[in-house]
C-alpha cells in the first residue's frame, strides 16, 4: 500500500516515479510482461479500496452529536427510585445549559449549568432520570423535559412562532419540589402554557449531596398525540431540558422563576427498538451473491477463451 | 507502460489531488467523500470508455484483467487472485450491512449558517451617522443586549452562550460579520431566530426577535459598535 501514499506528502510525479522505480526490478525478474498490468490492476483496487475506507472514515465523524437513549429493561422499570440500582445500567448523556435570554423576563446567570440524563424503557413506559447539582434544596426547585410534538418543528422556547416556518407544539413535564409530581402540560407560543386535561406523567424526587435526581415517567404512547408526544421505540424524537433553583436573594425574592430559568437547547432522544438481526441476513446474502457472480464470470471466461 | 499503467496513475492523481491537493487551494474546501467517490467513478467511466474505443486497446486493456480472473500462467499471482476473490464477497457483505443495519446516529441536520434575508432586508443602508459618538453608543447597547451571548470581546463566548445549539455567532471570525453586509446584520438582529427561514433551523436559534424591543436606531447603531468592537468592516460590492 505504501504507493497509494495515504497522508499526501507527495504529488502526483512522485507516485510515477515510485511506479517506474517497480516496474524496473519487475524486469529485473524477468516476469512475464501480462503479469505487470495484472499487478497494475491490483494495486488500482488496493488504491480505489483505501479511497472508500478512508472516505468513508470521514464521514462517520462528521456525523457525531450527543443524544440520551433508552435501552430497555425486563425486569421492572424503576419509576419510584431515582436511586435504583438499574440506573447505571443506563448511558448517561450530560448537556449544557444556558440562562434564558431568549425572551423577556431574562436572567444573565443561573445555578444549573449541566444536566445529566439518563433513559430507560420496557416497550410499555419510558422513564427519565435527570441530574444536576444544586447546593441548596429549596421548595421552589423544580424541572422540565419538553419534546417536540407531531411532524412539525417546534422553537425551543415553548414552541413560540417562527416567522418563516409553521411550528408545532411541544409537551412539558413540569415538577416542582415543593409538590413533587410531575404536571403534563402543552405550549404553542409564549403565555400559551397551561396544564393538560389528561395528566399522564408521573416524577418522583430525591435529594442528597449536593444533586437533585428526579425521575419522570409515562406510557410511551397516549391517546392523546395532538398534546403528547408520542415515543416509538426507534425513531429519535426532539428533546430539551430547563431547571429552576428556587433559592432567594437578600430581599426574600426568587432569583430563578418563570422564564427566568436554565435551559438547553433541542437534542435528541431514542427509545431503543428490540434488537433486529436482518441486517446480517442481508449482508449474508448479498456477499453469496456476489461469490455467484464471480464463479459465473470466470467460469464464462474460461469457456470463452 | 502497458495499456493499464496509465489508467493506474491517472486514478492514484485523481485521488491524491481531490484528497490532499484541491483543499489547499486558496477559496477551496475539503470534499466530501461522497463526491470524490463520485469523480474517482466518472474517471474510471472515462478510461473504461477511452480504452475500448477500438479492438486493440481493448484487448490490451481487458486482457490482463481476463487472465488475471481466471488464473492462467499468472505464476507467483495465483496467492493474490485468491485474495481478491476472497476479498470482493466479504466487501460487498459489509456494505450492504452499513446501509441496512440501523444506525445508533441522530440524524443529520444541515443548517445553513447565512441564509438569504427577505428581499426587503437587501441593499439597506445605515441611516445612522458614522460618528464616534454613534459607535460608542453602539458598543453601550450591545454590552447591554448582546454581551451576554456574543461575548465582551465579540467572539461569541458570553457567559450565557455555553447551552446554546447553534453557538452565537463570533464576529471576530472573518466568516461572519466580515462576510455580510450591514442590511444583513439589521435582518439578523430585528427578526432573530424565528426570523430565519427553514434552512435556517429557527426552531434551534436561540436570538431574541429584538424589534419587539428596540427601536430601529438602535439596531443601527448596535452594528457599528459590532463592526467597531469585532476590528471588522461591512462587506461591500465595489
Amino acid at each position: 500500500m505504501g504507493r497509494i501514499n495515504p497522508h499526501g506528502r507527495g504529488s502526483s510525479g512522485h507516485c510515477r516515479q515510485g511506479v517506474r522505480v517497480k516496474l524496473h526490478t519487475e524486469n529485473e525478474d524477468s516476469m512475464k510482461p501480462a503479469n505487470h498490468a495484472v499487478k497494475r490492476v491490483l494495486w488500482a483496487g488496493l488504491a480505489t479500496i483505501a479511497a472508500l475506507v478512508m472516505g468513508g472514515g470521514s464521514l462517520s465523524f462528521a456525523q457525531e452529536s450527543v443524544s440520551v437513549r433508552a435501552a430497555i429493561v425486563t425486569g421492572g422499570l424503576p419509576v419510584d427510585d431515582p436511586n435504583a440500582a438499574v440506573w447505571t445500567s443506563a448511558i448517561p448523556a450530560t448537556f449544557p445549559m444556558s440562562p434564558q435570554v431568549h425572551w423577556p423576563d431574562r436572567i444573565q446567570e443561573v445555578t444549573v449549568k449541566d444536566v445529566i440524563v439518563r433513559a430507560l424503557h420496557d416497550d410499555q413506559q419510558v422513564a427519565f432520570l435527570l441530574e444536576y447539582s444544586d447546593p441548596t434544596q429549596d421548595p421552589d426547585d423544580g424541572a422540565a423535559l419538553e419534546f417536540m410534538v407531531g411532524d412539525k418543528k417546534a422553537h425551543f422556547a415553548h414552541g413560540q412562532p417562527m416567522l418563516q416556518v409553521e411550528g408545532g407544539p411541544v409537551n412539558i413535564w413540569f415538577w416542582k419540589h415543593k409538590d413533587d409530581k410531575a404536571v403534563d402540560m402543552s405550549a404553542k407560543g409564549f403565555g400559551t402554557l397551561k396544564p393538560q386535561a389528561h395528566q399522564d406523567v408521573k416524577a418522583k424526587a430525591a435529594y442528597a449531596n449536593g444533586t437533585w435526581k428526579i425521575v419522570f415517567s409515562r406510557p410511551l404512547s397516549t391517546d392523546h398525540p395532538d398534546e403528547d408526544v408520542q415515543i416509538t421505540p426507534g425513531e429519535f424524537i426532539s428533546i430539551a431540558f430547563a431547571v429552576w433553583d428556587g433559592r432567594k436573594d437578600g430581599a426574600g425574592e426568587l432569583v430563578e422563576k418563570g422564564s427566568q430559568k436554565a435551559v438547553s437547547s433541542w437534542w435528541y432522544f431514542r427509545a431503543d427498538a428490540p434488537p433486529d438481526y436482518s441486517s446480517y441476513m442481508y449482508a449474508a446474502i448479498a456477499a453469496a451473491l456476489a461469490l455467484g457472480f464471480q464463479f459465473v464470470l470466470i467460469r464464462k471466461l474460461k469457456k470463452g477463451q | 507502460m502497458g495499456a493499464l499503467g496509465k489508467p493506474i496513475i491517472l486514478m492514484v492523481a485523481m485521488y491524491v489531488f481531490l484528497k490532499f491537493v484541491l483543499p489547499y487551494i486558496p477559496g477551496s474546501a475539503p470534499l466530501p467523500s461522497s463526491l470524490i467517490f463520485l469523480y474517482l467513478i466518472l474517471t474510471a467511466s472515462g478510461i473504461v470508455i477511452y480504452e475500448t474505443l477500438s479492438g486493440e486497446s481493448k484487448d490490451a486493456f481487458w486482457g490482463p484483467i481476463q487472465r488475471f480472473l481466471t488464473g492462467e500462467n499468472i505464476g507467483g499471482l495465483q496467492a493474490l487472485r485468491y485474495g481478491v476473490l476472497i476479498l470482493f464477497p466479504l466487501l460487498v457483505g459489509w456494505q450492504t450491512y452499513g446501509s441496512t443495519a440501523t444506525s445508533d446516529l441522530p440524524p443529520t441536520e444541515s443548517r445553513t449558517i447565512h441564509p438569504a434575508p427577505p428581499g426587503e432586508y437587501t441593499g439597506l443602508v445605515n441611516p445612522v451617522p458614522k460618528t464616534p459618538e454613534n459607535i460608542m453608543q453602539g458598543k453601550g447597547f450591545y454590552a447591554a443586549f448582546c454581551s451576554p451571548c456574543h461575548g465582551g470581546n465579540f467572539d461569541g463566548k458570553g457567559p450565557a452562550a455555553r447551552g446554546f445549539i447553534p453557538a452565537p455567532a463570533n464576529f471576530a471570525d472573518p466568516t461572519t460579520i466580515a462576510m455580510l453586509q450591514e442590511s444583513y446584520l439589521f435582518w439578523r438582529i430585528k427578526k432573530g431566530g424565528v426570523g430565519l427561514p427553514i434552512e435556517g433551523a429557527p426552531w434551534k436559534s436561540a436570538m431574541p426577535r429584538w424589534e419587539l424591543e428596540l427601536p430601529d436606531e438602535w439596531i443601527w447603531k448596535i452594528i457599528m459598535g459590532e463592526y467597531d468592537g469585532a476590528h471588522q468592516s461591512p462587506r461591500t460590492w465595489e
